[in-house]
């Protein structure tokens, strides 16, 4: 299937590259092909075209408007499925002689270019690293390898009785390994947290080969964590192998709720209050007037509002508490009780995903962007990101909603769409990001809460991290003297 | 319809705030853009659907069996889409492309997910119909067609008929060309179920395929001869009623013909609901069977027909009779690996859907009963349980 006895040609013409590489002498490219066959085994290595096509992009929405153009991202070099964590310990020593890169990749749902093979080289899907390894009910923890897809693991809980409560919208189509290198936050983290705080300990294989593993204990202070080196660091600082996760009973009740409230200020109030009370609903989002129309245009009651959806979900006497608590902090706030159909319809419709692929090839560009904020900025900051986005020229909507809280602040995730009418699709997708972006940050926001680095906004990274990132880049030079773990992502 | 307005009304709106001249600018994108990204020379793939697929982050891609045996993105739903829409419109063209096209069991698990309805299967027949027009088509797949034009039947051993004289009758048995090739067993023991019934059966002095094979192919006109010549003598039958131990004759005759201008007059049925209906008319009675089984729903009937709790209230009705359910079960049933011609497209990736589910389903019980005789040949394969058609099942139970 995925196997190649010989490296093939670079490319056929069919298509342009965007990020074009210097092709490898056929020399090396065989040697290089003959000893990662020698660890992996033939039928792990490919260097068939349709298998490095598909390998060049992950779901950067602007790389998947390239494909309409004739382009392709970036092609890698070789796609190796390794099995074990000593086959990947072998391969970076090998990248590391050989000065190629190694890009580990997921199921490619990314939304930056994170595991887009810049510079081409290795690409490392995990998907053949992807058991459960244990299901611990005293410690209610589950051991997994990194490729296991994320519906996949969380249906062996459900059948077991269990949940480990990460549920991002891209559940359906993301791995446990692309998780922890984005610093992912599923739905119903205000009640479980994000993938970070769900995370136990894990085993990684650094760039040079070594290989590290952290305890599974439920705390320790012996010296700074090495290995949450690895949360957020897309593939940079090394490949994770293995992953201790808590779990939860699967929850006995579920309440669903929803509330309109005439401004979004109103809204946040609301949350923010009924965190402050120590009730933490499973998910909480609540849209602005845009969204509200957008997503709720049949709830009559929430027109020209902004409706807020909670669910709770647990033990069934706390759950009552919840539900009754987040109802009277609603309804004091000016909360116009709006019933469980339509959070009972975003439930239904979440896993829905269609923009790209509608909007896409009628020219409309289209994405989304997540920040978080403290509260008492959060409104100054919603408002400018929306202006700064509005004010580009060929944006027909800028909207957002508030999908993950905090007794301190909040997550906003903004979406815009438009038209270049001037320049290339490209340099319009861009300029607006941009806006958003210095918005952003001048309201004192962090440009990502969940989706991470990648390509794109590496351009802003010094910016938000300031003389962090030159710490950051000492410490990839000193674990990744060759830089061979994805490079070109990040500003590293 | 109105329904769909409401939904982008938001999109209107948002246009309408718009200053007129960008109006005028973005409503003439918004409906002719997509021109400039589908082929010129009208293809019969649905490029547009395809493209669709190949934009998606591949929503459904945990639940589709070729990639999370193949574990490739090449392999996934949307990739093959990708490499689709690459194909069709002439950016790539290499052997592997064309063969990836093949690499589909057909199951239809991507469709319960997908928020288009799309099931990659008919998404891929249209691409294969294309390159059936460009003699793209690989050469194990052209003698595959050329086998079943000649002989009438997918099988090396040609039988196309079960033997016996034809009569008259309201109901028609047509066993499908695995079942007569490879599994007579169940056509005997479905033929002694309707006699011990009562019911008076014909069959067809000559069955031709149904011609599922070469329309999953794309083999277009050849397939539509099949039809018309199966739907001629289905009518010069004389029946009123025509049942199949095949999931894929039940679809292909009841669904597809009608969508290729072929359809028949008759009711189609799968046994599994015509044994129901004999039993809830009291006409198939049963005694103890000390049984244990698990029950594998075949994908075609779970999902293209939607024949579930049939073959579970036939199997409950035998006193003494146990049915497991595997965890993928109903609609969420899981690809024996033998759908849409993997076996023969991609033997490796065939065995390797067959194990995952097979390991699955002998996990519960020393017998599988399937409803599917390409199903039970695949989980006899195996050899770990047991394999066994509804009707053997039931024909035990009325002994
Ligand atoms: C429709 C849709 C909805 C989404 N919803 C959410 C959401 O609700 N919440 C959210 O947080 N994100 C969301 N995302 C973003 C995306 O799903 C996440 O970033 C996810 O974590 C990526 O997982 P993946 O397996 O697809 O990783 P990939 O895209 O394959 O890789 C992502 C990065 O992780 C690195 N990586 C992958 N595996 C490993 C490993 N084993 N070791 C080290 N590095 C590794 C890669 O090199 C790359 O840099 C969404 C995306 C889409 C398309
Ligand atoms: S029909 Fe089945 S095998 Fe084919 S893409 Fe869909 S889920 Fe996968
Ligand atoms: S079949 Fe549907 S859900 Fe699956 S990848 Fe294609 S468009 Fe997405």
């Amino acid at each position: 299937m995925s196997s190649e006895e010989s490296a093939g040609p670079a490319h056929s013409p069919g298509y342009e590259i965007v990020y074009p590489q210097t092709s490898l002498s056929t020399e090396k490219k065989e040697r290089i092909l003959a000893n990662l066959q020698k660890i992996v085994g033939k039928r792990n290595v490919s260097c068939r075209e349709i298998d490095r096509l598909s390998y060049s992009r992950d779901y950067w929405p602007i790389a998947l408007r390239w494909m309409l153009e004739g382009k392709v991202p970036a092609l890698p070099d070789f796609v190796v499925w390794p099995e074990t964590t000593d086959h990947i310990s072998h391969i970076v020593r090998i990248a590391s002689e050989e000065k190629i890169p190694v890009v580990p990749f997921g199921e490619g749902s990314g939304v930056l270019g994170g595991a887009i093979p810049v510079q081409g080289g290795i690409v490392l899907d995990m998907k053949k690293m992807s058991a459960v390894l244990t299901l611990n009910d005293d410690n209610l923890t589950i051991t997994v390898q990194p490729g296991i897809n994320g519906m996949n693991l969380e249906r062996f809980l459900n059948q077991k009785g269990y949940t480990m409560g990460h549920i991002p919208q891209s559940l359906y189509c993301s791995t446990v390994g692309g998780w922890l290198g984005c610093r992912a936050a599923g739905q119903f983290s205000t009640k479980y947290g994000k993938i970070d705080d769900i995370l136990i300990s894990l085993e990684a294989v650094l760039p040079q080969g070594t290989i590290i593993r952290s305890k599974p204990v439920p705390k320790s202070s012996t010296c700074p964590r090495i290995d949450t080196l690895l949360l957020g660091a897309e593939g940079t600082l090394g490949v994770i192998t293995e992953a201790t996760f808590k779990i939860w009973p699967y929850p006995e009740k579920r309440a669903l709720q929803s509330y309109a409230f005439s401004t979004l200020k109103d809204g946040l109030e609301s949350v923010r209050t009924i965190l402050r009370r120590g009730i933490f609903p499973a998910v909480v989002r609540l849209y602005d007037q845009a969204e509200t129309e957008r997503h709720f245009y049949s709830t009559k009651k929430a027109r020209g509002k902004c409706i807020l959806i909670l669910v709770e979900e647990g033990d069934r006497e706390l759950v009552d508490l919840e539900e009754a608590v987040s109802h009277t902090v609603c309804t004091d706030h000016g909360g116009f009780p709006t019933g469980e159909a339509p959070a009972a319809h975003w439930m239904e419709t979440r896993f829905n995903v269609k923009e790209i692929s509608e909007f896409t090839p009628r020219d409309v560009v289209f994405d989304t962007i997540e920040v978080s904020v403290m509260w008492d900025k959060s409104m100054e900051l919603y408002q400018s990101v929306i202006s700064a986005m509005k004010s580009i020229e060929g944006v027909i909507i800028a909207s957002a909603h508030a999908s993950h809280f905090y007794p301190q602040g909040v997550c906003f995730y903004f979406t815009f769409g438009g038209t270049s009418l001037t320049g290339s699709p490209t340099d319009f997708y861009e300029t607006v990001w941009n806006a958003a972006m210095k918005a952003c940050l001048n309201a004192g926001g962090s440009i990502s809460h969940h989706h991470g680095i990648g390509i794109l906004r590496s351009r802003w990274i010094r910016e938000e991290l300031g003389p962090s990132h030159d710490i950051l880049k000492s410490i990839k030079k000193a674990l990744d003297p060759e830089n061979v773990m994805n490079p070109g992502k990040m500003g590293l | 319809m109105l329904e769909e307005f409401k939904k982008y009304l938001w999109v209107a709106k948002a246009i309408s705030r718009l200053t007129l001249s960008t109006q005028k600018e973005v409503v003439i994108r918004f409906l002719t853009a997509k021109k400039k990204y589908l082929p010129e020379d009208n293809p019969k793939a649905q490029v547009e659907d395809i493209l669709k697929c190949a934009l998606c982050p591949n929503m459904c891609r945990f639940d589709c069996p070729v990639l999370q045996a193949a574990k490739s993105e090449t392999y996934s739903p949307a990739g093959r889409a990708r490499i689709a829409y690459l194909l069709e419109m002439g950016r790539v063209s290499s052997h592997d492309a064309v063969e990836l096209m093949y690499a589909c069991a057909a199951c239809s698990a991507c469709q319960q997910w997908c928020p288009f309805d799309f099931s990659v299967d008919d998404l891929l027949m249209g691409v294969r119909r294309d390159l059936v027009d460009r003699n793209l088509v690989p050469e194990t797949l052209m003698d595959i067609k050329d086998q079943i034009v000649r002989t009438r039947t997918i099988y090396q051993n040609s039988r196309t008929s079960l033997g016996l004289e034809p009569r008259k009758a309201d109901i028609l048995y047509v066993a499908g060309c695995t079942v007569l090739n490879k599994e007579r067993i169940i056509a005997q023991t479905a033929m002694k179920i309707l006699e011990k019934a009562g019911i008076t059966v014909t069959t067809l002095p000559e069955e031709w395929c149904c011609g599922a094979p070469l329309n999953l192919l794309g083999f277009e006109d050849d397939f539509k001869k099949f039809a018309a010549h199966n739907a001629d003598s289905i009518k010069k039958s004389g029946c009123k009623k025509m049942i199949c131990s095949c999931p894929e004759c039940v679809y292909t005759f009841k669904e597809v013909y009608a969508k290729e201008g072929h359809p028949l007059q008759v009711e189609v049925m799968h046994t599994s609901e015509y044994f129901l209906e004999l039993i809830e008319q009291g006409k198939i009675q049963f005694k103890e069977l000390q049984r244990d089984l698990v029950y594998h729903d075949p994908c075609v009937l779970a999902r293209k027909l939607h024949i579930t709790e049939q073959p579970r209230k036939v199997l409950e009705a035998i006193p003494g009779v146990s049915v497991k359910e595997p965890p993928l079960t109903k609609e969420h049933t899981r690809c024996c690996g033998i759908g849409g011609l993997l076996a023969i497209t991609n033997p490796e990736l065939s065995v390797t859907l067959l194990r995952a589910r097979d390991s699955e389903l002998c996990k519960l019980a020393d017998t599988v009963v399937t409803a599917c005789p390409a199903c039970k040949i695949a989980f006899k394969r195996t050899r770990n349980a047991e394999s066994r058609d509804l009707s053997e099942i039931v024909l035990e139970g009325m002994n």
